[in-house]
């Protein structure tokens, strides 16, 4: 049996369906609490919210 | 009583630093189980994690019923619960006075 | 089964009570993106997908939402623990004080209590994963609207751990999804259910 290797050629995505692409593993924080402070161990899934709301 | 207070906290954190690495490479091996590396990972810190886990229940309190040491006491009721705030513990009850009916009013009081 | 860890997945100390705060996280407690549906969906869903990498995902997502569950009370007590008859009336809760006194009790932030049409659980894996992958978003939309309120680190560190969590589910349930589609035919995916079908009928109705 072997992993699932998704290749990301577009033109075979048919329409009316949605996809996420794949994550392969690259590597994960070498600084185990980092990962862990910020919510995962993946720094490719570290996707942090940096929104303001100014009113003028 | 300060000083092992705050080594049991940072022992309790290093557990769930590394648990929280393990629930991580879990969910990612569920979607790749076949992924070699993730697999290596996993298997390196679930052995650390099973060896912090006997360490902390054998010198504070069991964190599973399933990791409880020999001791005289069914530590597992008696110890801290998860939400309990550090610096405002909940009294135990068996260490507790009975508390006394007070002629006066509650807290808020009637105006 | 499940058993239980004596810890929470992710720390939360909270020096001060805060009535406001309270009444806004607790949305995320028994609210409609909240921890319990998430939990209770996923949990539920499990058992009509027909592949178990599916099974699989739903049943460990479903449980560190369980973890994430007694998060959002941890939060929400040590918020509430120690308020003042003053700070109660003050801050607008008194309405959930008369019926809870500081208790935890799900509900969401305007009051509806939980319930099951907080999620849906069709029993077919693809209506059900994009189901999940709309829960995350939700809960992570959630959680940048309550990061906009907050100012005490106390209560950032333990919110932003929760709302990074979602974005990683998402990810997971949309894996789980590109397994699923691989499984069908890609001329159309949505020809029978797989969880529940038998055979795909070829259309003539004769």
């Amino acid at each position: 049996m072997q992993d699932h290797h998704f290749d990301e050629n577009l033109e075979r995505f048919p329409i009316a369906m949605a996809y996420v692409p794949w994550q392969h593993l690259s590597c994960i924080y070498d600084n185990l609490e980092e990962g862990f402070q910020k919510g995962t161990i993946f720094p490719e899934l570290d996707k942090p919210f940096t929104g303001r709301r100014v009113v003028s | 009583m300060n000083g092992s207070c705050s080594e049991r906290e940072r022992l309790l954190k290093d557990i769930s630093i590394i648990d929280f690495t393990l629930v991580e490479l879990n969910e990612y091996l569920d979607t790749h189980p076949f992924d070699a590396q993730a697999m290596e990972y996993f298997n390196h810190y679930a052995r650390i994690k099973n060896q912090m886990m006997l360490d902390f229940s054998s010198r504070y309190y069991p964190l599973t019923t399933d990791t409880s040491m020999d001791k005289k006491e069914w530590n597992w009721t008696l110890a801290p619960m998860p939400w309990e705030n550090a610096a405002d513990p909940y009294p135990l009850a068996c260490e507790t006075p009975p508390m006394q009916p007070r002629n006066n009013t509650g807290k808020g009081g009637y105006r | 089964m499940w058993s239980y860890e004596r810890r929470l997945q992710f720390p939360v100390n909270i020096k001060n009570p805060n009535a406001k705060l309270a009444q806004a996280i607790m949305s995320q407690y028994g609210g409609p993106d909240g921890e319990m549906g998430a939990s209770m969906r996923y949990l539920s869903q499990r058992y009509a997908t027909p592949y178990r990498e599916v099974a699989g995902v739903l049943t460990d997502i479903g449980t560190e939402e369980l973890a994430h569950l007694e998060m959002v009370a941890a939060i929400v007590h040590q918020l509430t623990r120690n308020l003042s008859m003053e700070e109660i009336e003050k801050c607008g809760f008194a309405p959930y004080y008369t019926d809870h006194t500081v208790g935890i009790w799900p509900q969401a932030a305007g009051g509806i209590p939980f319930n099951a049409c907080e999620f849906q659980s069709k029993g077919d894996v693809i209506t059900d994963l994009f189901e999940d992958m709309a829960a995350e978003q939700k809960a992570r939309t959630t959680y940048d609207n309550i990061l906009r309120l907050i100012d005490d680190p106390d209560v950032c560190e333990p919110i932003k751990f929760l709302r990074q969590r979602e974005v990683v589910h998402f990810q997971r349930f949309g894996e789980a999804l590109r397994i699923t589609q691989d499984r069908l035919n890609e001329k159309n995916f949505y020809a029978f259910n797989p969880g529940f079908d038998t055979v795909a009928d070829c259309g003539c109705n004769n």
